[in-house]
C-alpha cells in the first residue's frame, strides 16, 4: 500500500477538511459522553472542562441499557445468522446455474434492495400482527432478514463466482452430490465472502430501528437504536446521558470495525447500496 | 455490479461458464452432461427457501400494500375488513397541499445528497488514495461512520446543530452571526441541514466505490503529467476522473436510490418538521401511516415512492444484466 514518493493529487485542505468533517463528531460522542449535564447547558462548543463520568454512572444505572443491549445482540445475532442461511445457499444458486431465471432473479432481488424502507414497514406491521408476531423479538428478526436477503445474496454471489467450477467438477465425478461439494468446496473457498457479509449483516441489523421502533410496541423492548432514536426526539434532551448510550451501543461496532477492517473496506465495493 | 472488482468476477464468470459448455458440448460423454443438468436442477433448489421466504416477506407485503392502497385502513379497522374505496385514497393525496410540498422537497433532498454526495465522495476517493498515513487513517475514520448506527450519527448531528451546539458556537466566536441559527428548526434551514447531513453520511461509501475504481490509474501517467506542468486540477480532470467514469453512472443511480429513500436521519433530526418542510414523500408514507394512523393513506404514498424507486432500479438492473450477459 505505502509507496515512497506519491504525488498528491489535490490539495492538503480537502484532506484536512475531511479529517475535521469527520473526526469533530466522532470526538464530540465521546467528550460529550463524559461532560455532566450543567457543562453541556452553558456552553456545548467547549473543549475545556472537568470530565466526569456521572454520565455513565446513571446510563448504568438504567436497567434499561441492559435489556437494550441484550435485545440488539440477540437481534443483529439472530438476524444475520437467519439471513445468512437463506443467502448463502440462494447467492450459490445464482452463482452457478446458466438458466434463464437468474438475470430476472438478479434484476428481482435490486428492485427488493431498494424498496423504501417504509414501503415495506405498512404492509409487514398488518402482517405481523396477523400472526401475533408484533412486540416479538421474534417477529422483529424476521422481519429485519427479509429486509437484508436480497442485499446479501447480492453481495455473496460474486464470491461463489470467482470459486473455479472444475474443482467442484473433480469432486462431483468422484461422486460427491450437489450438497457435499457445495459443503466441502465452494463454502470454504468463499469462507472470505462468507465472513465480509456476516459483518456487513451484523452491523447493518445492530443499527436497524425503524422496524424495531414499530414492531416493539413497548419501550421496554427496544434495542439499543430503537432507543437512542427515542431519546433523540424527545424535549429537553439529557445530551451527556444520551451519548453515553451512543458510546456503549458503538461498543459491539467498534470491535466489529476493528477485526474486520480489510474485508469491509474491499467487501463493501461489491455492488451494495446502504 | 458496481466496482471494477465486481465486473472482473463476472468476466472471470463467463470465462469459465464458458469452458463448461464447450467441455460438455464437445468432449463429455452424454452420461456426465445428463448428470451435470441434473446437478444444476439440484443447484437452482438452493435458491428455494430464499426464494420462498422473499416470497412469503417481500413480495407479498408488497402486494398489500397495493391492496391497502385501494381501501380505507385505519387504527381501529386495520385488524379487521377493509372497505373498498377505489383510487381515494390516491385523489385525497393529490389533492392535499402538502403533497407539492412534499415534492418539492423530496427533489430539492436528492438533488442536494446526489450531488454533494458524489463530488465529495470522488474528492475524498482521491484525498484518500494516495495510500499514505494521512490517507488511511482518513479512510478508516470514514469507515467506520459507515458502520455506525444511523441513529447514532444523526443524533451527534442534531447536537452539533442545536442553539448551543458546535457549529453555532463557533459561527458565534467568529461573529459570523450573533444569534444562533435554528439549523433543525427554522423551517429555512430544516431540509437543507438534514441533506447535507445525509451527504455526509453517504461519502464514505461513495469514497470506496471511486477508490476501488481509481486503483487502475497508472500512477507514472500523473508523475508525467505533473513533469510537463499539469496543475492538479487538470491532473484530476484528464487522469483521474476518466477512469472513475465507469462507476459513477452506476453510482450515481444508487446515490440517487439512497437520498430518495432516506429516512434515519430525518426521523431522528427534524421527524418532517417543522410542519412538512423537512418531509419527503417516503417520510410522509410514515407519517401518515404510523402518527395518523391512516393506513390506506400511508399506503398510497409508498406505493408512489415505491414507483419512483423501481425506475431507478431498473436502469441499475439493466447495468447488472449487462455485465451478466456479455
Amino acid at each position: 500500500m505505502h509507496r515512497t514518493h506519491r504525488r498528491e493529487p489535490v490539495a492538503f485542505g480537502y484532506r484536512l477538511f475531511l479529517y475535521v468533517v469527520y473526526g469533530v463528531p466522532l470526538l464530540w460522542i465521546v467528550l460529550t459522553s463524559f461532560k455532566s449535564q450543567g457543562d453541556v447547558l452553558t456552553s456545548q462548543a467547549t473543549v475545556i472542562f472537568r470530565p466526569t463520568l456521572d454520565a455513565y454512572r446513571s446510563a448504568l444505572a438504567d436497567p434499561q441499557l441492559a435489556t437494550s443491549m441484550r435485545q440488539s445482540a440477540i437481534v443483529a445475532v439472530g438476524t444475520t445468522a437467519m439471513c445468512l442461511f437463506f443467502a448463502i445457499p440462494a447467492a450459490y444458486a445464482l452463482a452457478r446455474v446458466t438458466s434463464k431465471i437468474v438475470i430476472p432473479a438478479l434484476a428481482l432481488l435490486v428492485v427488493l434492495q431498494m424498496i423504501p424502507q417504509t414501503a415495506n414497514l405498512i404492509p409487514l406491521f398488518w402482517l405481523l400482527s396477523q400472526m401475533g408476531l408484533l412486540n416479538t423479538t421474534l417477529g422483529l428478526v424476521i422481519a429485519d432478514a427479509a429486509l437484508l436477503l436480497p442485499w446479501a445474496v447480492l453481495l455473496l454471489r460474486p464470491f461463489f463466482s470467482v470459486v473455479p467450477i472444475p474443482i467442484e467438477e473433480a469432486s462431483t465425478i468422484d461422486g460427491a452430490g450437489a450438497f457435499r461439494s457445495f459443503f466441502s468446496i465452494a463454502l470454504p473457498l468463499a469462507r472470505n465472502g462468507v465472513l465480509t457479509v456476516c459483518s456487513i449483516l451484523f452491523l447493518v441489523s445492530w443499527g436497524e430501528f425503524l422496524y424495531a421502533i414499530t414492531f416493539m410496541l413497548s419501550p421496554g423492548n427496544y434495542p439499543m437504536s430503537a432507543l437512542i432514536a427515542q431519546q433523540a426526539g424527545a424535549f429537553g434532551i439529557d445530551w451527556p446521558r444520551m451519548m453515553a448510550f451512543a458510546v456503549v451501543s458503538a461498543v459491539p461496532v467498534f470491535v466489529v470495525y476493528v477485526l474486520n477492517y480489510r474485508l469491509l473496506r474491499t467487501g463493501l465495493t461489491l455492488g451494495a447500496v446502504k | 455490479m458496481v466496482s471494477p472488482i465486481t465486473k472482473a468476477t463476472s468476466r472471470q464468470d463467463r470465462s469459465d461458464q464458458v469452458s463448461q459448455r464447450s467441455s460438455s458440448g464437445v468432449s463429455a460423454p452424454p452420461k456426465t452432461a445428463r448428470g451435470r443438468r441434473r446437478g444444476a436442477g439440484a443447484r437452482l433448489a438452493f435458491a428455494l427457501p430464499a426464494a420462498a421466504l422473499l416470497l412469503a416477506l417481500a413480495v407479498w407485503p408488497v402486494v398489500q400494500l397495493a391492496r391497502m392502497s385501494l381501501h380505507e385502513v385505519t387504527g381501529a379497522t386495520l385488524n379487521h375488513e377493509w372497505d373498498f374505496i377505489g383510487f381515494d385514497n390516491y385523489t385525497a393525496l393529490f389533492d392535499s397541499p402538502d403533497f407539492r410540498h412534499v415534492v418539492t422537497n423530496t427533489l430539492a433532498f436528492v438533488v442536494v445528497v446526489t450531488v454533494l454526495g458524489m463530488v465529495g465522495g470522488f474528492l475524498a476517493a482521491i484525498s484518500v488514495w494516495s495510500g499514505t498515513r494521512g490517507g488511511n487513517i482518513l479512510l478508516a475514520m470514514m469507515v467506520f461512520v459507515w458502520a455506525l448506527p444511523p441513529v447514532i450519527n444523526g443524533s451527534i448531528w442534531k447536537f452539533l446543530l442545536g442553539d448551543s451546539g458546535l457549529v453555532n458556537g463557533v459561527l458565534k466566536a467568529t461573529g459570523i452571526t450573533s444569534q444562533s441559527i435554528g439549523f433543525l428548526y427554522d423551517s429555512r434551514f430544516a431540509l437543507w441541514s438534514v441533506a447535507l447531513v445525509n451527504a455526509w453520511a453517504v461519502i464514505p461509501f461513495n469514497a470506496l466505490i471511486f477508490r476501488a475504481s481509481l486503483i487502475s490509474v497508472d500512477e507514472s501517467v500523473l508523475e508525467a503529467a505533473e513533469v510537463d506542468g499539469a496543475g492538479p486540477y487538470q491532473r484530476i480532470r484528464y487522469i483521474l476522473a476518466p477512469h472513475a467514469r465507469a462507476a459513477a453512472t452506476v453510482l450515481t443511480v444508487l446515490t440517487i436510490v439512497y437520498a430518495f429513500r432516506s429516512f434515519d436521519f430525518i426521523y431522528v433530526m427534524t421527524a418532517g418538521g417543522p410542519g412538512t418542510s423537512s418531509t419527503t414523500l417516503p417520510y410522509l408514507a410514515y407519517v401518515q401511516a404510523f402518527a395518523k394512523l391512516n393506513y390506506g393513506a400511508g399506503a398510497a404514498t409508498a406505493l408512489l415512492s415505491l414507483g419512483v424507486v423501481v425506475v431507478f432500479a431498473l436502469v441499475y438492473a439493466r447495468d447488472v444484466r449487462r455485465n451478466e450477459e456479455n
